[in-house]
């Protein structure tokens, strides 16, 4: 008995020696987010949003919605139905469970096609941006000098202008000039996005620069692209992806309201397939006599409104717990 | 302190941070907390007053008495505890107790038990000035006080002068006279006079011309207050002073179920609540709205006594470093005034944890001597925590080692360093450098094997076991008892005795 | 004396970002084709732009000349001219309207700051001092959703239930009376025509009717401007109130709250005094953070509750049926300098409020 002497110490410690140290990490963020339910729900609701987005492209004919070739546009006809679809009347058809909008738009996949939209060109504009901003920011901070002052004092100037007003001025100069129409939205879009990362990418890479690990792959000789992408770039991709989680909320919320204040011209024919679109429709652009909501077609303006804010209240309830996720500090 | 239990409870399970402590301080001494880094000295500190963060931290069991009360006394009633796994503990507070409990705690500390911290520059608040900082402690435990010498200056006459002087006459000794003054002075709250009064004595022998110009000096110190306030200010903050002492008693009471004395301390509690609010209602509500006039006279008397105090604790400008904030001094300052904020209601008790372990070392002796000076001064017992062997050798006068949250050993100062009993004591003492040692045949330092033991899982036994080196059979089995093998020398080692220490009967975490 | 220097550095540096955003402005309206930017293009569409641009100092083929005259304009302080297209606006100088639009928004702005403050200040101390209790969690989910509500969606919301048909709440009357704007557009509601104003001195209504004795008029205005500032501030109260939980709950666990406590500080003041007071200080750094927020909100509820102010210029000079390019830049610069000014004062507040910093 006394001869086998176990010591539970040194047991403990042998058993934390043998696990990788990435797997464990892994495993205990897991963990947290399982914990966190609220953020496990945001993560579920987005996961859901990307899922119906991706089965969009599969163009379910039992849904109507709109075919891939005409997914930049709404169909509808003048004048044909001027009291929109009443929601919940199963007999006008599965298009029009939700209801319709002016125009005579089946709601649920007008709704779901915006979605596509919003969520796909949203996603590509945080994605480029942040690929844009964190390349930048990241050899801002490696190189220093001139070109840091100088890639600073540009970042100074696109945050020297609120977000929306920087979209709202870009998007009508740039979409209406350039005359990319929705091209030219997605480069306005990336023009205002990018600065953000690369300030946080920049501040993420200095602080990473000065350790010692990349201090001693310089010594030992190792390149200045390796340097940054090999040794500093991973250090600053996981706070990057934070953000990029939280902005995905505020990315679609200043495309539907840039598309809500008419910024992008919505013809009197078609109009992309947008939430914001679908609310403007809603309560009219020109006054209260066309305010279907004020007239008491509240679906027409309730669904849209409620489908966007369910999305990014989820992924700020994701971006928000990943934070607290991945920031070790806040962990207890 | 009785069998004190302090537990975290954290997501890799509970940290059993203390473990069935106890040790008691007599009065005026100084006593030395020392082990090695994670050994629960801090959080033995910090459970005197139960600071223990919370969460994740908790006292589990146990009592502390300071003064004869026991700060602890309505521990079971704070929060309930439930256990599933080390992982998974649901803990239940008690909303009302626990506000309850920091009303009371609030009165001791900082009046009876003071702390000075390890590191000052995180200790004292950056944005509030230092002088701010002294004064908020001043204010908190000392308003009867100072409403009391505001009244006494006010109300001075000839005669209380005339009684001082003559008292001083009758005194030939020159130190004796100075002392008189001052007390004289201190009492009537009005120090600025300490001084003068002393060249006046000094310089004349001509009674009536002493008390003629002490009474013009002392009249010059009046202010012209409305006399009426301050009595009411006193009346007020005695009833306050006076309701605390009564929920102090009534805890105490509670503890030991005395159903017939509470009964008359709850009747008299409600009595003192009623005319509180009754009474001073007036004078209240005049606070609430004119805080700034009546906040005043006792704000002067505060800052007074903040310059006296940062004087006595050698900082020279004490003018300049009232308005200045922490950031704009040095480490020593810093820890000074920290002193000076402890020493501001002369506390029974002062608890240095690790004073002078951020400091550098020319500074740590001016704080050491300050310190110690401080526990001679005024009587003050000191629990001294550090890990620095030649720091306790220097200050304490008995010394108790603490390893695993355990106490394994308590002696006087000189018994530890002759003749330690503990394993741990004599490895601890051999693995300090010294000097001399250098010369000698065996020039290798000795160092304890093994690590500090992970508290979660702690050893079972003693927890020193797997680390010793006259490891026995019994010593992974069952836990040695502290007790006292020569007069004042308890160890805790079956080495020297069989006796086991018995778990507690009720479950504790 | 100190701040005094710091504030000056503080201008210079503002010097290179002033001229690079109007640099960058500059080329937003290049790309928009310099045609655009002749006032006489507009009228008389016939016009060969190659030879009439020149004389209004626009270079088609000189972007560095044209970039001057842009500065002189900017300098000289007309901005541009607005009213080309004749839809929306009389013909007049782009600073004209500014100065008239101007004051409705920093009223809107103003009030949503400082009711986001008064709401956001005591009630992120409250939830910053009990981290993870269910007001807490409340206070979590209500933040949240005021981060990623659609504020025109928010916005109608609210006039449907208050505004609507609800005579006390005027939702859509005019920020400015006593115009000639307003009857270019909108005819004037019931109650201006009954209680009109003298002159309009500020061209804010809150203190003009104040200025013009006029009590009625002040309650209207009150009245109009509750449900844009509530909608605002609703979203950017989730700002604030999270910075300051952060703050609370970070200084909550620094070692001079310990101090305080070991003093014998009761609860309350050592949440008040010891750890808000630090909490606070580095809540002061995000407002430009926030203000960019706000005022990207303050466009979208002028224009979903026709509130006369720079937002809504904006948008109406964006509008294809009545593109105003000047316009454009102009309401751009404007908000540019309104964000630029406050992270000024921020920095100034910072720097005198925080004993820790050192100019």
């Amino acid at each position: 008995m006394a001869e086998i002497n176990i010591n539970p110490a040194e047991m403990v410690a042998k058993q934390e020696k043998r696990a990788n140290p990435r797997v464990e990490e892994l495993k205990a963020s897991l963990r947290l987010l399982y914990k966190n339910r609220l953020a496990l729900v945001g993560l579920i609701i987005v996961a859901i949003y990307y899922f119906i987005m991706v089965l969009d492209f599969a163009y379910p004919p039992w849904l109507g919605v709109p075919n891939l070739n005409s997914i930049y546009v709404f169909t509808r006809t003048y004048g044909i139905v001027q009291t929109p679809i009443s929601p919940f009347v199963l007999s006008n058809g599965l298009p029009y469970i939700l209801g319709g909008t002016q125009y005579n738009i089946a709601l649920l996949p007008a709704m779901l096609g915006a979605l596509r939209f919003d969520l796909g060109v949203s996603t590509l504009v945080v994605a480029i941006g942040a690929a844009v901003g964190i390349t930048v920011g990241t050899v801002s901070a490696y190189l220093g000098g001139v070109v840091d002052e100088i890639i600073m004092r540009v970042t100074d100037i696109f945050f020297s202008i609120p977000f929306l007003v920087l979209a709202v001025a870009v998007t009508a100069l740039v979409a209406h000039g350039a005359g990319g129409g929705l091209n030219g939205l997605i480069l306005a879009l990336i023009i205002v996005w990018w600065p953000i990362y690369a300030r946080l990418s920049r501040s993420l890479a200095l602080s990473t620069k000065s350790l010692n690990f990349v201090e001693a792959a310089r010594a030992a000789g190792s390149s200045k692209a390796r340097n940054i992408f090999v040794h500093i770039m991973p250090n600053v991709l996981s706070p990057a992806f934070v953000q990029m989680s939280l902005d995905i909320g505020s990315v679609v919320l200043i495309f539907a309201t840039l598309f809500f204040l008419g910024v992008i011209p919505i013809s009197a024919l078609s109009a992309p397939p947008e939430l914001g679109v679908l609310i403007n429709y809603s309560v009219g652009q020109a006054g209260y006599a066309s305010n279907l909501f004020f007239l008491g077609f509240w679906w027409t303006f309730l669904f849209p409104g409620l489908f966007l804010l369910v999305f990014t209240v989820a992924a700020n309830l994701l971006g928000d717990g990943l934070r607290d996720i991945l920031d070790p500090k806040l962990r207890r | 302190m009785v069998g004190l239990k302090t537990r975290f409870f954290t997501a890799n399970g509970i940290v059993k941070a203390i473990d069935n402590l106890s040790l008691s301080i007599k009065t005026g001494e100084t006593f030395g907390l020392v082990g090695e880094s994670g050994s629960g000295k801090s959080v033995t500190a910090t459970s005197i007053m139960d600071l223990i963060p919370d969460p994740p931290g908790r006292i589990v069991h146990g009592s502390v008495y300071v003064d004869g009360f026991n700060i602890l006394s309505d521990l079971p009633k704070l929060a309930k505890i439930r256990v599933k796994s080390e992982k998974d503990v649901i803990i239940k507070r008690n909303k009302r107790a626990i506000k309850r409990h920091g009303y009371v705690l609030s009165g001791i500390r900082g009046s009876k038990v003071a702390m000075v911290f390890q590191e000052p520059y995180l200790s004292l608040n950056p944005v509030i000035t230092i002088g701010e900082q002294i004064k908020e402690a001043i204010l908190l435990h000392n308003r009867r006080s100072i409403a009391e010498s505001l009244i006494k200056r006010e109300t001075l006459n000839k005669e209380d002068v005339e009684k001082m002087i003559d008292n001083i006459m009758s005194q030939p000794d020159l130190l004796t006279r100075q002392a008189i003054i001052h007390d004289w002075c201190l009492d009537y709250g009005i120090p600025d006079l300490e001084t003068p009064v002393n060249d006046l004595v000094n310089n004349s022998t001509d009674r009536d011309f002493i008390v003629r110009e002490a009474t013009e000096m002392a009249f010059a110190e009046r202010e012209n207050l409305n006399i009426d306030d301050i009595l009411t200010a006193r009346d007020y903050y005695k009833n306050v002073d006076d309701l605390h002492e009564l929920n102090l008693r009534k805890l105490e009471l509670e503890s030991t179920g005395n159903e017939a004395g509470l009964a008359e301390i709850d009747a008299r509690i409600s009595d003192l609540e009623a005319s509180l609010r009754s009474e001073f209602f007036s004078y209240r509500l005049r606070l609430k709205i004119m805080k700034r006039r009546y906040e005043k006279p006792f704000e002067v008397v505060a800052q007074r006594k903040a310059l006296e105090l940062l004087r006595q604790v050698n900082i020279a400008g004490a003018e300049r470093v009232m308005d200045s904030y922490p950031h704009e001094l040095s480490g020593g300052m810093q820890q000074r005034a920290m002193i000076a904020m402890a020493l501001s209601s002369t506390p029974k008790i002062l608890i240095a944890d690790e004073p002078t372990t951020a400091l550098d070392v020319t500074t740590q002796a001016q704080i050491l001597d300050l310190i110690r000076d401080v526990n001679k001064r005024s009587k003050t017992s000191v629990l001294f925590i550090t890990h620095d062997l030649a720091v306790i050798a220097e200050m304490c006068d008995r010394v108790g080692v603490m390893y695993g949250g355990n106490l394994v050993e308590e002696a006087p100062v000189r018994e530890i360093f002759k003749d330690a009993k503990h394993p741990y004591t004599t490895g601890l003492l051999n693995s300090i450098p010294r000097a001399e040692r250098r010369f000698e045949k065996s020039a290798r330092l000795e160092s304890i094997p093994g690590t500090v033991p992970n508290l979660i899982s702690p050893p079972t036994g003693c927890r020193f076991h797997p680390r010793c080196k006259f490891k026995m059979d019994v010593c992974g089995e069952k836990k040695p008892k502290l007790i006292e093998i020569e007069k004042d020398h308890r160890v805790a080692c079956f080495l020297y005795s069989d006796e086991v220490e018995e778990e507690p009967k009720e479950e504790v975490p | 004396m100190e701040l005094r220097y710091f504030i000056i550095r503080r201008l210079l540096v503002l010097i290179p970002t002033l001229i690079g955003l109007s640099i960058f402005v500059f080329l937003l309206m290049w790309a928009y084709g310099p045609c655009n930017l002749v006032s006489v293009y507009y009228t008389v569409r016939s016009h060969n732009c190659a030879v009439i641009a020149p004389q209004e100092g626009i270079y088609l083929n000189d972007p560095v000349l044209t970039y001057l005259t842009y500065v002189e304009h900017l300098i000289t302080g007309n901005w541009g001219i607005v009213g080309g297209s004749g839809f929306f606006l009389p013909q007049g100088q782009v600073l004209y309207y500014i100065s008239i639009f101007f004051p409705n928004t920093l009223q809107l702005a103003l009030a949503a700051t400082v009711l986001s403050l008064l709401i956001a200040i005591p009630l992120g101390t409250y939830i910053g001092s009990k981290p993870n209790s269910a007001a807490d969690h409340f206070g979590r989910i209500f933040s949240l959703s005021g981060y990623a509500m659609p504020t025109f969606w928010l916005g109608y919301l609210l006039i449907f239930f208050f505004g609507q048909g609800v005579s006390s709440f005027p939702t859509n009357v005019l920020g400015f009376v006593g115009n000639g704007l307003v009857n270019y557009h909108h005819s004037l509601p019931d109650w201006v025509s009954k209680t009109t104003l003298l002159s309009s001195p500020t061209h804010i209504l809150l203190i003009d009717s104040l200025l013009n004795g006029d009590p009625a008029m002040f309650v209207r205005a009150v009245d109009y401007l509750i449900l844009p500032v509530l909608t605002i501030t609703y979203g950017i109260l989730a700002g604030i109130l999270r910075f300051i939980r952060a703050g609370m709950v970070d200084s909550a666990n620094q070692e001079y709250v310990k101090t305080a406590r070991a003093k014998g500080v009761p609860e309350k003041v050592i949440i008040k005094k010891h750890i808000r007071r630090n909490a606070l200080l580095p809540t002061i750094t995000v407002i430009g953070l926030l203000i960019s927020s706000l005022l990207g909100g303050v466009v979208v509820v002028e224009e979903v509750f026709t509130y006369y102010g720079i937002g809504y210029l904006l948008i109406q000079a964006i509008n294809p049926r009545s593109f105003e390019v000047w316009l454009v830049m102009g309401g751009t610069m404007v908000f540019a300098l309104i964000l630029v000014m406050t992270n000024l004062i921020v920095d100034v507040l910072y720097a005198y409020l925080d004993p820790r910093i050192r100019y």
